[in-house]
């Protein structure tokens, strides 16, 4: 079996000439990194290779990449698929090379691993006085499906403090560094426990679970809004929790966690930082130039095994991460951002809800992730909803802070259906007050008030005829006076003919006003009656001072007895019309 | 050239005479105004423009409209300078359940057993809250949800009293507008939009039950008002509703239902009985009363407590009074009749008045006294502070008509009541806002109405025009009718125009300063959640003491979900609320014995609490200290009323004198007891503050809210530990410890060969279970008791 295996290895004819490995222990995750010097001994050009990880580490890979040296002395990362390998447990990728390996060809390549939940804190409990001890297990050689002619790993730890650690091929220790090897002629699949046991004090924490929402609005914001359940995983606290040595002891409690930065983008406003029962008022927020700097203070310091939960979002110009292209649009935003350093998710959800009316979504990702089935969502002034891309994923660290692109078509027609909503909604409601107003609602018809608002309405009326004959006479003043002055005797006339037109027609309309109050069984039309009666002596006034000027103008009376005859029948005539006045007043 | 102006002048006068009378008398109730009575300026500003009624409506609803908006914003302070978040103790319960609601549903929340509070009681929320509140935050919630306004909750709820003060206002506008006119209407709602007593419960936050009782009582007198002047079923009705609201709403509902009756029996003391009463009273009465019933929470109070007796001896007597006068029509013997009118009156007053006096002097009073003490909610001097400022402008007006006699009624109860419970004052609030805009529309007629006669520019009729456009709309409502009222029915006082223009120039002085006074009050002393603490540097930057939220929220993440927490009463709502544990007693004190157990755990030593907290099954311990930051409202200082309560309910084990110096001081330093330095509450309080020096001028264990170094520096605990202590030391929580193992036994224990091969005969499905090593008791012996 293990012949035959060999014997698959060599068919690639590939060899691991050289190997220097990085173990980078100082967090709370595994860094692993990898120079590998490959070499193609076999007879045929090789178009890639196998990258393998130990059964053990497989399901805490969070992120695994494999770059080459380009020409440019840059970095060109290499496709990675992963793939089985018979017989052998553990997990694999098949890395696609750039170009064909020659036989006899050598390439440097880079491969960087990074595992999460493999330091085990041990003891698991520990005293807030106490310093947080930690235990990795790996493996002292690389896992590799070909064989390796030498190779030596360094790792890198937290602190000097070391409890133990394997002593393969006598190891050196320099403070925080270990280095083994070299190693020469290792078989393929070699496995050889490494079991290092020290102190570090780093932030244990981990994202357990984060739903990340980007809201779109074509209205020129992006809305994020980041939900995030973060728990302490590091050794749990034992016994009691004292204020008094956390604040007066600076290393009361070193491994706990009291504030860590979060990097927004640069553009990012109206940030906000809450939870369940209200804003985390411990929070503070700087500008800088290329980025948003929070230091979330959580609202109690974190020991092992406590947790918090939080909300933090902010708002975006929608310029600078959406593109369009007629009716197309693209999103392009991070699918995850930065929480804190070196940080851990287990669980992630993102919603990107777009505008109401996108159709043909499409989302393409960096990397592999699940799609949930699509939701709807309703908000502010919708009707047939949003539409909402749901994906999850598991387990992930910095590494996977990269863009996604949202690709949809929206029709821009479709911006105008929220501002005719407001204006249809307002109308509604205008309109509705309008009827309201305007119409009689009552289920039972009071005779009385009917009459009263029916009297009422007439006497109106009569109000306003009888100014305007009132009015008449002015105007008949006005004639006169004119006439005074260019003794045109036919404006004179001409003027008094429309003036009995008009006061014909009034009259007859005030007199039909008065017939219908009587109708009405109002006792008003007396005193409309009455009104009528003194006015037709005011128009008796005007025709005697209309006669008298024309006299005048005839020089058929002095100018002095025309003033005294004019005087007493203004005299009178005011003394009718304020009697007609006080009549209007008692209607 | 003058021969011809002449006519033309004067009748412009009359003209500009009839402009005013058009613009001045329009009023909406159908009264005869005198002269520019309601708004003077509303009619001034009008004389010149097209439709006097419609100018008049329009000022007027732009004022409540600022009426409103001023309330809204003048409530905004703590959301502006903190966040929007649920106010101090109560309200965190009311949100609590409103949130229940919204989750749950409305019939989930009527059933609502909530058995995190009271442990191990419970308590049956649906049965024992008012459920309007809730109830109108939901449905708002519930509206908003549905046009996809997706507003949460507690935005409801921070929200909700503000915009009903907008709407008290408004009723306000309506009452007064019914009591006296359109003027004082307006003017009382901009004074109860902003004036303090009802701004202390009803600001942004302050999610209680009064923010919206207090426009439910308002509205329940407008339609009442309305109701006894029309004498018509609708309004009665609504005011029914309205009054079902109010009762759901909160429990100064008996407020309403004593006034009315009273109300009631002055008019028919007063020989004021009508048709229009009677169909008012006896239908308020009926359909209240079952409406009133559905409440859960007050069931078959109204016909049962002495409470609601007032209301139904007047419905009787009404009923009698009715029938006397059915009577007098068909009898004869006119004397005997009125003799027996005044026996019957005399005697129902009698038992009204002694029903009433029992009520409110006797039990409620006594009874809620003692509990509600040790809170700080009844502090007189923040309360009484806006009343100075408007009792001395108060009217003496007798100008009695039956419906204006509502208002000397209701002051003169509202009066009473604020004096028996000084949260009452709430109700005496709205009574005083009324009566002072009355007397400030009154004096302001008074002194602005000629002058703006005078001055008022010659107005020109408009008439034509307006009836061109208006001639066929003979039904139209919007208030045409224009009648020319003449201007002679008050002969002109003999004031000159500069005692005028003191006289408003002061009024108006008043008004601006109590608008200042009002803001002023509302900013510094109502306006703070309580939740969060805030202190100010000396360069005037900001400190936010968050500790209450820090405590409560690790609470909420870091203990088991069933966990149990022991406080003392105060702080139960907000424990529920914002760290959703189990709490023992909170703040609706309705087991006196509960929280007497709950004192007398804090206030014995610490293993006599442990079995009391054993028995209970605390888990958590929780307590405020306020030494460090100088924090006066902590529970050292409210220490003494947990002894007292305890003393009440377990005299033998706790008394107060124990706590006390022998000079009767009560100490935390040396010179304190021994009893007091020893008892859990001190010993949680003070743990590991010896220690702690705060600065260098005191020594290390000084307390800065009692200004005493404390007497216990050495303080070890047995069955508790720290479990977490917030940033300022404000809130503590202990965890109450496991019991220990037993102690080893002194002996070996049994070895008893067990038989080695033992197989059950029986089949697997009905196999039974022994016991190994089981005990077999030998009758006759005496076991030892430590092997038990």
């Amino acid at each position: 079996m293990l012949v035959w295996l060999l014997r698959a290895a060599a068919a690639d004819g590939l060899v691991n000439e050289e190997v220097k490995r990085t173990v980078d222990l100082s967090t709370h995750l595994a860094k692993i990194s990898a120079e590998i010097l490959l070499a193609n001994q076999g007879g045929s050009p090789v178009q890639s290779f196998t990258l393998a990880l130990e059964p053990e580490l497989g399901p805490h890979l969070a992120y695994v990449g494999a770059s080459v040296k380009g020409e440019e002395e840059e970095d060109e990362s290499l496709e990675l698929k992963e793939t089985a390998v018979h017989g052998r447990s553990g997990t694999f990728f098949q890395v696609q090379l750039p170009s064909a390996l020659a036989a006899g060809g050598k390439l440097r390549v880079k491969v960087e691993t990074v595992l999460t939940h493999v330091l085990r804190p041990f003891p698991s409990h520990i005293t807030q006085a106490e310093r947080q001890l930690v235990v990795f297990q790996g493996n002292h050689y690389l896992y590799s499906p070909y064989p390796t002619r030498s190779q030596s790993t360094r790792v890198r730890l937290a602190s000097k403090t070391v409890e133990s650690y394997t002593k393969l091929g006598n190891p050196s220790k320099n403070d925080e560094v270990i280095e083994y090897g070299p190693f020469k002629d290792v078989a393929p699949f070699s496995q050889d426990t490494m079991k290092i046991h020290y102190e570090n004090n780093a932030p244990f924490l981990t994202i357990s679970s984060i739903t990340r929402t980007i809201e779109v609005s074509h209205w020129g914001n992006i809305a994020v809004e980041e939900t995030i359940d973060l728990r302490h995983t590091g050794a749990y606290l034992k016994g009691p929790f004292s204020r008094y040595d956390y604040q007066r002891q600076s290393d009361s409690g070193i491994s706990s966690v009291k504030s860590f930065k979060t990097i927004l983008p640069a553009s990012a406003q109206d940030v906000y930082y809450r939870d369940e029962i209200g804003n985390i008022s411990t929070s503070h927020l700087q500008v800088l130039e290329d980025s948003v700097e929070v230091e979330v203070r959580p609202r109690f310091p974190l020991f092992g095994g406590w947790k918090t939960h939080y909300i933090i979002g902010y708002n975006l110009p929608s310029y600078e991460y959406l593109y369009t292209l007629g009716d197309q649009y693209a999103l392009k935003m991070r699918l995850i951002d930065h929480v804190y350093d070196d940080q851990v998710i287990d669980h992630m959800t993102v919603k990107v809800i777009l505008p109401e009316g996108a159709r043909n979504v499409h989302l393409d990702t960096p990397y592999v992730i699940d799609r949930s089935p699509d939701q709807l969502h309703y908000t502010y002034l919708d009707t047939f909803g949003r539409p909402v891309l749901v994906a999850t994923k598991n387990n992930l660290v910095e590494q996977h802070i990269q863009d996604m692109v949202v690709h949809y078509t929206f029709n821009k027609i479709l911006m105008l259906q929220e501002p005719l909503l407001v204006v249809g909604a307002f109308y509604i409601l205008f309109f509705t007050v309008i009827i309201y107003v305007r119409l009689d609602f009552s289920i039972t018809k009071d005779p009385a008030a009917e009459v009263r608002m029916k009297v009422a309405s007439i006497t109106e009326q009569v109000l306003t005829l009888v100014n305007k004959r009132l009015g008449l006479y002015r105007q008949m003043d006005e004639v006169v006076n004119r006439y005074k002055q260019s003794r045109d005797t036919g404006a004179l006339n001409s003027g008094r003919k429309t003036l009995e037109a008009e006061h014909r027609t009034l009259t007859n309309d005030i007199a039909a006003l008065q017939a219908r109050l009587k109708a009405e069984g109002s006792d008003l039309a007396e005193k409309v009656g009455e009104i009528q009666k003194l006015d037709g002596q005011v128009k008796e006034l005007v025709n005697q001072s209309c006669q008298e000027s024309e006299r005048l103008v005839a020089g058929k009376v002095k100018k002095e007895t025309y003033i005294t005859s004019e005087k007493t029948l203004a005299g009178k005539r005011q003394e009718l019309i304020s009697r007609i006045d006080s009549l209007l007043d008692a209607l | 050239e003058p021969i011809s102006n002449n006519p033309q002048q004067k009748h412009s006068v009359s003209a500009q005479e009839k402009g005013l009378g058009a613009g001045g008398s329009v009023s909406g109730n159908g009264r005869p105004n005198t002269a520019a009575g309601c708004g003077g300026g509303g009619g001034g500003l009008s004389g010149g423009l097209t439709q006097p009624a419609g100018w008049q409506s329009l000022l007027s609803f732009t004022i409540l409209f600022l009426a409103w908006l001023a309330g809204f914003s003048s409530r905004l302070f703590a959301v502006i300078r903190f966040e929007s978040i649920i106010h101090e103790f109560d309200p965190w319960f009311n949100y609590r359940s409103t949130h229940h609601l919204s989750t749950n549903g409305f019939y989930e929340f009527l059933n609502w057993f909530d058995e995190r509070a009271w442990y191990p009681l419970g308590r049956i929320v649906g049965g024992t809250v008012y459920p309007g509140l809730m109830v109108t935050a939901g449905l708002i919630h519930y509206l908003l949800n549905l046009l996809n306004v997706t507003v949460h909750i507690r935005d409801v709820c921070v929200f909700l009293a503000p915009i009903f003060s907008g709407l008290t206002a408004i009723s306000t506008f309506l009452l007064t507008r019914e009591l006296w006119n359109q003027g004082a209407g307006l003017l009382a709602a901009c004074f109860i939009a902003i004036v303090p007593g009802y701004i202390s419960r009803s600001v942004a936050g302050s999610f209680d039950n009064e923010g919206i009782a207090i426009f439910a009582l308002q509205f329940t007198y407008y339609l009442w008002v309305k109701s006894v002047k029309t004498g018509s079923v609708f309004w009665t009705i609504g005011c029914c509703l309205s009054y079902f609201y109010m009762v759901s709403a909160w429990g100064g509902y008996v407020f309403i239902i004593n006034l009315i009756p009273l109300h009631v029996f002055v008019l028919l003391l007063m020989q004021r009985y009508s048709r229009r009463l009677y169909i008012a009273y006896s239908t308020f009465y009926i359909v209240g009363l079952v409406l009133s019933m559905q409440i859960p929470f007050v069931g078959f109070q109204p016909i049962r407590t002495s409470e609601h007796m007032a209301a139904a001896g007047v419905f009787a007597l009404l009923q009698a009074y009715a029938f006397l006068q059915y009577l007098k029509d068909r009898l004869t013997k006119q004397e005997f009749q009125t003799l027996f009118f005044l026996g019957v009156s005399l005697a129902a007053g009698v038992v009204f008045l002694t029903v009433i006096y029992l009520t409110y002097t006797g039990e409620t009073a006594a009874t809620m006294a003692t509990q509600h003490h040790s809170l700080a909610q009844h502090m007189p001097s923040l309360y009484f502070s806006p009343l100075p400022l408007i009792n001395p402008i108060k009217p003496v007006i007798l100008n009695l008509d039956t419906e204006r006699l509502f208002d000397p009624v209701l002051s003169a109860f509202a009066v009473y009541f604020a004096g028996v419970m000084v949260r009452l004052m709430l109700t005496l609030t709205p009574v005083v806002c009324m009566l002072s805009a009355i007397a400030f529309s009154s004096v302001f007629e008074h002194y602005l109405g000629d002058d703006m006669k005078r001055e008022n520019p010659p107005a020109e009729d408009s008439s034509d025009e307006d009836d061109k456009r208006n001639s066929g709309n003979l039904y139209d409502k919007a208030g045409k009718v224009r009648k020319h009222v003449s201007e002679q029915d008050r002969p002109e006082e003999g004031l000159g125009p500069n005692i005028k223009s003191i006289v408003t120039m002061l009024m108006l002085m008043l008004l601006m300063m109590f608008a200042v006074h009002c803001t002023w009050v509302t900013s510094n002393a109502y306006s703070s959640p309580s939740v969060v603490l805030a202190s100010y540097n000396h360069d005037g930057s900001r400190n936010i003491l968050d500790d209450f939220r820090e405590a409560y929220y690790w609470l909420r993440q870091n203990t088991d979900e069933h966990a149990r927490v022991m406080s003392w009463w105060d702080y139960g709502y907000q424990i529920a609320g914002m760290a959703n544990r189990t709490t023992l007693v909170d703040n609706n004190t309705w087991n006196n014995s509960h929280i007497a157990l709950v004192g007398k755990a804090m206030s014995s030593n610490e293993s006599a609490a442990y079995e009391i907290m054993k028995s209970l099954d605390v888990d958590y311990v929780l307590i405020i200290f306020g030494g460090v930051i100088g924090y006066s409202g902590d529970d050292i200082n409210k220490f003494l009323w947990m002894v007292r309560i305890a003393e009440g309910e377990h005299p033998k084990d706790i008394r107060e004198s124990d706590y006390f110096t022998p000079q009767g001081e009560f100490r935390v330093d040396k010179a304190g007891s021994p009893t007091l330095l020893n008892c859990l509450m001190y010993k949680m309080s003070y743990y590991r503050f010896g220690e702690m020096q705060l600065d260098f001028r005191t020594p290390p264990g000084f307390d800065r809210t009692r200004n005493a170094e404390i007497g216990n520096k050495d303080i070890r605990l047995k069955h508790l530990e720290e479990a977490f202590t917030s940033e300022h030391w404000l809130v503590r929580i202990y965890r109450v410890k496991k019991q220990e193992n037993r102690q080893a036994l002194d002996h070996k224990l049994r070895n008893v060969a067990a038989k080695q091969k033992y197989t059950s005969k029986k089949t697997a499905k009905r196999k039974r279970g022994y016991v190994k090593n089981k005990l077999v008791l030998k009758k006759g012996k005496k076991l030892n008791k430590k092997s038990v």
